[in-house]
């Protein structure tokens, strides 16, 4: 019998995951290496640990709407000189853009960036004056300055990002990861979303949708200020004690009709509600703030009950601390075109100032914590823009998916490195290129998943989040 | 070497002779079905592991890094036997050894030369799968125990039962037996009267009256119609990132109407696959083609257009593939297929059937206040309201010219007419009106109707008239339906699934493993359509009927229900299956009657009680010793409360609703979307007719696994989380139910004792057991004190006292119950 279809195995690992999307307890992960021979033996099938992992958590800060890489951490010398020139059409043959029109009406022209720029730290890292505050933590990060993706549109970009595929409708990393290794949080989800800036990321719900894997591995986006998750909140007047007895009775009655029909499914249910009513008596505790030194706030720029990405990257940790597994935090808007409130000066510093300062803020804090040793932090939008200008209101740059920067923290990356390098005008790798699956296997490989080994058959075919490719990006591990 | 040669000699004259060699059987049975299970996932052309591919029998003697895998008629020097003994380095496959007699399966064809069978789309590949084999009807087997067996399903059932040496289990009690029948066929609870009345029928046939009663309720079409929906991937809006709406849903109405008039299910299939192109297609058979059109519309700025209106179409054959023939096509799309008998070519030669629809695959603006890229559509008004939106269109261009004439009138006579006391107003209306008419921009004709209609009355109250007559356009609904181009779509194979990369042409043509079209049917989805229903097709009665039975036992005899190829699982129960299957054909395709037969089998009937001696042999419950029992769709959770609480609004049909939803469940979308509750009877609508956003559906639905709608999905997960729990508990709709649920027991009668029973059998269709009746009871006098003493939280629970409250408390718990949202 197939172990993904064999019934006794998918009971089985129905029963012990069941609750991982909202983390159960005792599902550490040392239970994961021995113990459950479903685990040990078929591991490629069933999920769980490859190897020894160096990191236990993740916080993504996905920069929603693709920052310019021109602007923020990549000066090119030759590009400053070559500005105003057209770019050989050559260079453009066989290539996609997106809004293909803007630049097939005139041939686009090189844009040198206004931004100045320093080199940082020991590591000697660019970073522009965009980013101040970045800047003083680049020896605690890794860039990968060569990373290439398949799909020049926000929404399929950002999806591929994701799940590995530009279709709608595949398992997200998180949900791959929560099936995969469950997580720690005892009373909150496993795979956590978290969002700021003036919209949601386009595709929505399909950047951390569960897909075809059970829906509890799915991400659960909290929501800005008040309860962080729908119904979290008793109706008014069944609150506190009353709310308690509920449950209890609740339980009560369940495990009686569990003794007459035997039902083991009943068993989970009653654990999915003592669980729940946890998560609504820690929820609070979760996003009260008040515990916080002033000191930490300060750090972060964190002003409570306000939605931003300060207050965001602060909920993270404390997320990460409960044993979270997977944080994702959406930041819009970075799709500096050139148009009405998408320029590449003031709408740049905006989304900059907003950012900047809480992306130190929580290499500082993980690290004063000895929290980043085992936090992986990435970095990155859905791809780049473009060395050529766009003229729009204002000259802006385009979506450009050949080579674009993302940086890693902790979790087992080398701090300091720089891995890849693109051509004299940014518009190529040169060396060091980094495809979106390898950055996805990487991910898996800090978390002690393999890549090729955590698949799960649908309609006839085994899949995994990095479709058919992905290497490890090994420069990148310490 | 001299095994080489004389291979392709004896495969050409085997297939020379139409038969399979020797070699090719074993292959076939014992040696690819080893590959496929065990080997290919990394071992294919795609994925070559260690460099190796075991996808044909040349990738075999090329090898891998470690040289040729399989030498014929050498043990010795074939990678291949020595990794599968695991005596050296390499042991294969990774996660555990063959049994020793596929390794023996595997050394014998290694020696006997290692023949191949036929490559993938062969149709000699057709006779070695079981699910592409013509239906055999058999006769139901006897059995020892013939009073058990209600008809000819439990004779196969309990003969499988009896070879194992278990026995089945007895009927379940009425009472259960009644409420899982109403869920399974209506998805409504049994109101208490009727389950007394089921109860006391002494008659023989009170249980046919009852399945027969649910199957003729309006209700039956909603709930089988939903199962057709998840297939259909049918929502209310576009998908994709925009995810602006659409209207499909008089398709919905149409699946509704067609199962409860019972429709044969090859009409049901015939024309919502090619309704358009049958003969004077009638209005209904139009919007049957909705089907198709289910799939997701991007809207997105920036886009290849070309590149969506692809995946529309690839997204046809995929859910045909799945919908009708059990067969995961899509495989095909961007190579042969790894494991079925489906080449690439054939895959575009199905993707050519759907190639033709006259989709605008760009985006070119709005008429009559749609998207065009909804084209095409139907509208569904009747002459009547047509004719007056003309007449209301006529009337408006002639205002319209009035008001252009008046405008140029002013114009020409500007000193005489116009007086105006602001001077800059003036001076810049003044100037437009100087320049031609021609020439003016969209604004400045905008500038100059504003200044003139607050300046000269006559033109304003013109105005005024053409808004009074704009209000009287009637709005006409309409509904997304086929259409084919004129001239037929160039179809072509896209090299590696990338639409940009043609590779051959291709026409229509249904994959060779399967049997052949009729020579008389057309080459167009018409004829695709007839041959889904054709006589020799095995596929699609039995696809059907294993989807019917999944629905009924939560599990098809066949489990991978989407996968009928060598990758799927093979039946349970092969015979059963294929009688089901002739029974369905037969009867001219007529659900009800299988509906019938399933629902009134004495397999359907059992019990669902656990049992533990006959889980020793059957983990599963695969062999059906009992009923299984399980979490109702997310749907139904709603619809049960409903009809629990008495709210629901029972209307079959119409445009979506909008229940309540929580605040923020649209916060993480791309476009913010503006849901506002209903207040009327939309409020207690089924939970079916709620609008389906794919982007940001009704977390009511996705969190119970309603499926979002991006691909057509054949069954759906069972989760059972706490984020499901939080719902129950606290959503604000629960708190209504809640509150008349409460009313309705409190309401019965002025007796505790027997307000407990009443909420027990509304929502249970049981009275309580003594221990559960005590529980209730301790709730009662714990919320009623603790409601007493604290006059805040009594105010804020909005009941008319702390008796009240205790009672809505009580109804909380009865719709959080686990047997409640359980069919038993």
């Amino acid at each position: 019998m197939h172990p993904a279809t064999d019934p006794r195995v998918q009971r089985t690992r129905r029963q012990l995951f069941q609750d991982c999307g909202i983390g159960i307890g005792k599902l550490g992960l040392t239970s994961l290496f021995v113990g459950d021979s479903l685990f040990s033996k078929p591991a490629a099938k069933t999920g769980g640990m490859h190897h020894r992992p160096r990191a236990k958590s993740v916080i993504y800060l996905f920069m929603a709407g693709a920052p310019s890489q021109f602007e923020l951490f990549e000066p090119k010398a030759e590009l400053q000189k070559l500005s105003g020139e057209t770019l050989p059409p050559s260079m453009l043959e066989g290539k996609r853009f997106a809004f293909m029109e803007s630049f097939t009406k005139d041939p686009p022209k090189l844009l040198g960036t206004r931004r100045k720029f320093a080199r940082h730290g020991d590591s000697g890292h660019w970073v522009s004056e965009c980013l101040p505050h970045t800047a003083q933590v680049v020896d605690d990060l890794t860039f990968l300055r060569a990373v290439h993706t398949e799909n020049f549109n926000h929404a399929p970009a950002k999806i591929f990002m994701n799940t590995g595929t530009p279709f709608f409708g595949r398992p997200s990393m998180g949900a791959w990861v929560s099936y995969g290794i469950g997580s720690d949080a005892k009373d909150l989800p496993g795979f956590v979303v978290l969002q700021s800036g003036p919209r949601g990321p386009r595709g929505g719900a399909m950047n951390w949708t569960s897909g075809f894997l059970p829906t509890a591995h799915q991400g659960v986006p909290f929501l800005s200020g008040g309860a962080p998750i729908l119904n979290m909140t008793s109706p008014e007047g069944f609150g506190g004690e009353r709310q308690a007895a509920t449950v209890d009775a609740i339980v009560d009655l369940n495990r009686l009709n569990m003794k007459a029909v035997g039902d083991p499914e009943i068993s989970t249910r009653i654990g999915a509600y003592e669980m729940a009513h946890r998560m609504q008596t820690s929820g609070p505790e979760l996003i009260d703030f008040s515990t916080e030194t002033q000191a930490t706030l300060d750090l972060y720029g964190a002003e409570p009950g306000e939605k931003s990405f300060a207050n965001n990257c602060l909920l993270a940790r404390r997320l990460v601390e409960r044993g979270v597994r997977f944080v994702q935090l959406y930041h819009s808007s970075w799709d500096h075109h050139g148009g009405p409130g998408e320029s590449l000066d003031k709408d740049l510093d905006d989304v900059c100032l907003s950012a900047d300062q809480a992306c130190k803020a929580l290499i500082t804090d993980l690290k004063q914590r000895g929290m980043l040793d085992e936090t992986l932090v990435v970095w990155g939008g859905e791809f780049g823009r473009t060395p050529m200008g766009e003229v729009r209101d204002t000259v802006g740059r385009n979506h450009h998916i050949d080579a674009f920067t993302m940086w890693f923290a902790g979790g087992g990356t080398k701090p300091g490195e720089s891995i890849g390098e693109t051509d004299e005008i940014g518009f190529q790798p040169v060396n060091g290129a980094v495809h979106v699956h390898d950055v996805q296997a990487t991910i898996l490989h800090l978390l002690g998943i393999d890549h090729e080994q955590l698949t799960f058959r649908f309609r006839g075919r085994d899949f995994r989040l990095t479709d058919v490719g992905g290497k490890v990006i090994e420069p990148l591990l310490a | 070497m001299h095994l080489r040669f004389a291979l392709p000699l004896a495969l050409a004259a085997a297939s020379a002779a139409g038969a399979q060699s020797e070699g090719e059987r074993h292959f076939e049975e014992n040696v690819r079905p080893l590959f496929a299970g065990r080997c290919q996932t990394c071992h294919n052309d795609s994925v070559r592991s260690g460099g190796l591919s075991l996808a044909s029998r040349n990738a075999v003697l090329e090898g891998g890094t470690r040289g040729p895998a399989v030498v014929p008629g050498n043990a010795a020097d074939s990678v291949l036997l020595r990794a599968v003994d695991r005596q050296g380095a390499l042991k294969m496959p990774p996660d555990g050894p063959l049994e020793p007699g596929d390794v023996q399966a595997l050394r014998d064809w290694v020696l006997s030369g290692a023949e191949w069978g036929a490559p993938a789309g062969d149709p000699e590949q057709a006779a070695s799968l079981w699910s592409l084999r013509p239906i055999d009807r058999s006769e139901p087997p006897t059995i020892g125990q013939p009073s058990w067996a209600r008809n000819a399903i439990d004779n196969f059932v309990l003969a499988r039962l009896e070879r194992e040496g278990i026995v089945p289990s007895d009927a379940a009690e009425r009472r259960t037996l009644i409420r899982r029948a109403s869920l399974d066929l209506t998805g409504l609870l049994p109101s208490p009267e009727a389950v007394r009345a089921f109860v006391e029928d002494d008659g023989p046939d009170a249980y046919a009256r009852l399945v027969n009663g649910l199957l003729d309720s309006p209700h039956y079409g909603e709930r089988w119609g939903r199962h057709w929906l998840d297939i259909a991937r049918y929502a209310d809006t576009n998908g994709y990132s925009i995810d602006g709406p659409r209207s499909i849903w008089p398709y919905r109405d149409w699946v509704i109407r067609a199962l409860n008039s019972n429709m044969p299910f090859d009409r049901f299939v015939v024309e919502q696959v090619a309704g358009d192109l049958l003969p004077d297609p009638t209005r209904e058979q139009l919007i049957a083609t909705g089907f198709h059109r289910n799939t997701m519309v991007n809207q997105e700025g920036g886009i290849d257009f070309e590149q969506y209106r692809v995946e529309a179409v690839v997204d046809r054959v995929r859910t045909t593939g799945a919908a009708f023939l059990g067969l995961t096509l899509a495989c095909a799309r961007c190579h042969d297929h790894k494991f079925d008998p489906i080449s690439q070519r054939e895959f575009y030669g199905l993707f050519a059937f759907f190639n033709n629809v006259d989709e605008l695959g760009g985006n070119l603006g709005e008429v009559e206040g749609r998207s065009r890229m909804m084209e095409p559509i139907l509208e569904l008004a009747d002459p009547e309201l047509l004719a007056g939106r003309d007449r209301v269109k006529a009337r408006l261009a002639e205002l319209r010219k009035e008001l252009d004439a008046l405008g140029a009138e002013l114009e020409a006579d500007w000193d005489r007419r116009i007086t105006s006391a602001d001077t800059d107003a003036l001076l810049r209306a003044r100037k437009i009106a100087e320049t031609d008419p021609a020439e003016r921009s969209s604004v400045e004709d905008a500038v100059l109707e504003r200044f003139f209609a607050e300046h000269v009355p006559e033109y304003e109250a013109k105005q005024e008239e053409i808004k009074r007559a704009g209000k009287e356009l009637p709005e006409v609904p309409w509904t997304m339906v086929m259409r084919d181009l004129p001239e037929a779509r160039e179809s072509y194979l896209h090299v590696q699934g990338d639409f940009t990369r043609r590779g051959e042409a291709v026409t229509p043509g249904t994959p060779a493993v399967l049997p052949s079209m009729a020579p008389g049917l057309p080459k167009n989805r018409l004829g695709l359509a007839r041959w889904l229903v054709a006589d020799d097709n095995p596929l699609t009665p039995r696809v059907t009927m294993n989807r019917v039975w999944q629905r009924y036992f939560g599990l098809g005899l066949v489990e991978t229900e989407n996968d009928f190829g060598t990758q799927g699982n093979e039946p349970s129960h092969p015979r059963l299956l294929d009688w089901l299957a002739s029974e369905f054909v037969a009867s001219g395709w007529d659900l009800k009657h299988m509906h019938r037969l399933i629902v009134n089998s004495a397999t359907y009937r059992q019990s669902s009680r656990h049992r533990p001696d006959a889980a020793e042999t059957d983990t599963g419950n695969r062999l059906l010793a009992r009923q299984n029992r399980f979490r109702l769709e997310a749907e139904i959770v709603r619809d049960a409360a409903l009809s629990a609480a008495a709210l629901l609004t029972p209307t079959v049909g119409g445009p979506s609703v909008y229940p309540p939803q929580p605040d923020g469940a649209g916060q993480f979308t791309q476009v913010d979307r503006n849901w506002t509750a209903d207040t009327g009877p939309g409020r207690f609508r089924r939970g079916m007719y709620t609008y389906f956003i794919r982007s940001a559906a009704h977390p009511g639905l996705i969190l119970f696994d309603a499926p979002i709608a991006q691909e057509s999905v054949t069954r759906r997960n069972r989760s059972n989380t706490p984020l499901q729990a939080l719902t129950l508990l606290n959503d604000s709709s629960q708190t209504e139910f809640a509150t008349a649920l409460a009313r309705r027991v409190r309401a019965h009668s002025p007796s505790r004792d027997e307000r407990i029973r009443r909420a027990f059998e509304i929502c249970l269709a049981r009275p309580p057991r003594p221990a559960e009746h005590e529980r209730i009871e301790r709730l009662l006098g714990q919320m009623a004190d603790a409601f007493a003493s604290d006059p805040d939280a009594l105010a804020e629970s909005g009941a008319d006292s702390s008796r009240g409250a205790a009672w809505t408390a009580v109804a909380r718990v009865m719709l959080n119950l686990d047997e409640f949202v359980t069919r038993q």
